[in-house]
């Protein structure tokens, strides 16, 4: 082992581990807060800010005026996607966001629906 | 004749009464001469016995000293080696867990989106009660504390305290400060506080809150960490601020089978760092509180910045990086406008090279073109060979 006296050891980990960050919560469930959900602060939340943990207001600050996808929550705060989704959760429950699922993918139309149109319309136009 | 006889007769008595006295008398001369002379010898011997056992009590006490003096020689010896190989040890296991919660760190970011990274938490967390332990037997041999190089909030400097210890759900912050600790104060106050706050926690019941709140007195900053357990009677009371205020120092030896490195730790830290810890005083549930007070040198009144992260950006996979030209607002959000023209995807080839459509265009002709778009959209979508990520499942 090397025995150099002043061989100092520097700490580049984060401060505050992520655990710490999510108070040791679990995973909100698979589906919730996906990528492209959006959230936005509900409207008494401005009044609670000074509890909040850091990242807690940041998160609000980022969403408060208007909605924004939890991807890009997570880029701007910088902090995992996970530890993100974690937060809202909690956040949500406090009711201090909402929540929006994403807008379902434009509705799924009948393909052959859509051939018998284009059938008809080349028919009719003689494309 | 008779009375002649008579006082010869006396005269005989009494010179034999005188003669008998004055030998009497000599003999008694005598005595008293040879009791003197055997008295003074007698003294003189107990005195010589005296001198004799005051040099061999010297002697006694000063092999008694020579044998404390080397058993404590060898005892010093037995302690510096004993800590020169731990040290070697702790500083190995040390850098081995700052590695480690470097390292685990990325992982974490890396496996963000993952479901894995609940399990990554967990692993973080012990990982960082290993990594106090290695810190603190590192500052029982005497080994240098792993720095710092930012100054951080006194909250956060808590909070990193509170994730090194197992019960840290418990611990509740309830004020947040604008007092920053400087740099080279963080590590030991960290590491100051993760040792009261796991004594806190291991004194206390299950599930019982451990408050941490701040408080300026006057240049001093105080950290005050309330517990509800049973506190200290006045013997256990009056050892921990002997141990604390590192009056007393015990030999790695004597911390016994399961060592309690808590207050020795905390000793030593102060004194080397300058801040002063006391667990006298009686918390507001009736246990221990325990205040670390922090001298004006250690810390600032400066608000700390919002941690701005000087690493660059991860890229998580799955989030595109939005181009910069994105109209940002002042916390660098991108500005959303409401949308004012609609957007097409597939470019109209008549309309490609026109400013825009006059107002005075046909409007039939207008209808054709849309119709025109529509199918042309259904084309070049038949005809992409790699279908775009967003609506793909069918095709």
């Amino acid at each position: 082992m090397s025995d150099e006296p002043d061989e100092d050891l520097e700490l580049t980990s984060a401060l505050v581990p992520f655990f710490v960050i999510t108070n040791g919560r679990s995973l909100p469930p698979e589906h919730a807060y996906g990528h492209t959900t959006l959230v936005s602060a509900s409207e008494h939340a401005a009044t609670t800010v000074r509890t909040l943990t850091p990242e807690a207001r940041q998160v609000l600050d980022l969403v408060m005026d208007g909605f924004l996808s939890v991807a890009e929550v997570a880029a701007h705060t910088r902090l995992p996607l996970g530890v993100v989704r974690i937060l809202l959760a909690e956040m949500e429950e406090s009711g201090l966001i909402i929540a929006r699922k994403p807008v379902p993918r434009a509705e799924r139309v009948d393909r052959e629906v859509l051939n018998a149109v284009l059938d008809g319309l080349r028919a009719r136009f003689g494309a | 004749m008779i009375r002649d006889a008579l006082v010869w007769c006396l005269v005989v008595v009494a010179a034999l009464g005188v003669a008998a006295a004055v030998v009497l008398s000599r003999r008694a001369k005598a005595i008293a001469v040879n009791k003197d002379r055997s008295e003074a010898a007698l003294t003189q011997r107990l005195s010589e016995a005296d001198g004799r056992l005051a040099t061999l009590r010297a002697e006694l006490h000063q092999h008694r000293t020579d044998h404390a003096k080397t058993i404590q020689e060898a005892e010093e010896a037995a302690e510096d080696s004993t800590k020169a190989v731990l040290k070697g040890s702790a500083r190995f296991l040390q850098s081995l867990a700052a590695e480690q919660l470097a390292l685990l760190e990325e992982i974490q970011r890396k496996y963000g989106g993952h479901s894995v990274l609940g399990d990554l938490l967990e692993v973080g967390h012990a990982n960082a009660q290993m990594a106090r332990k290695a810190q603190g037997i590192a500052v029982m041999c005497g080994a240098p504390l792993g720095r710092r190089s930012r100054a951080a909030s006194v909250y956060d400097v808590v909070r990193s305290a509170q994730g090194q210890i197992r019960n840290f759900r418990r611990v509740e912050i309830m004020q947040q400060t604008g007092f920053a600790l400087k740099a080279s104060a963080v590590s030991p106050v960290a590491l100051a506080v993760a040792e009261l706050l796991d004594n806190a926690a291991s004194f206390s019941q299950q599930g019982s809150p451990i408050e941490v709140t701040f408080q300026r007195v006057q240049k001093n900053l105080c950290i005050v960490i309330d517990d509800a357990g049973v506190g200290m009677n006045d013997e256990e009371r009056q050892k921990a601020s002997a141990l604390l205020s590192g009056q007393y120092r015990p030999r790695l030896s004597q911390l016994g089978n399961q060592p309690k490195f808590g207050f020795p730790v905390i000793g030593l830290l102060s004194q080397q760092y300058g801040f002063r810890v006391d667990v006298t005083g009686v918390s507001r549930y009736g246990g221990v509180r325990a205040v670390v007070l922090l001298p004006e040198e250690l810390w600032t009144e400066e608000e700390t910045a919002p941690v701005e992260e000087v690493q660059p950006v991860i890229e998580q996979p799955g989030i595109p990086t939005r181009p910069e030209s994105v109209a940002r607002t002042a916390n660098g959000l991108p500005r959303r406008g409401a949308r004012q023209v609609p957007i097409a995807s597939v470019p109209d080839q008549d309309t490609v090279g026109l400013p825009h459509v006059t107002a005075t265009e046909d409007a039939g002709r207008a209808a054709g073109r849309s119709l025109g778009a529509f199918q042309r959209g259904t084309l070049s979508g038949r005809n992409l060979s790699a279908a775009p990520s967003e609506g793909s499942d069918d095709t």
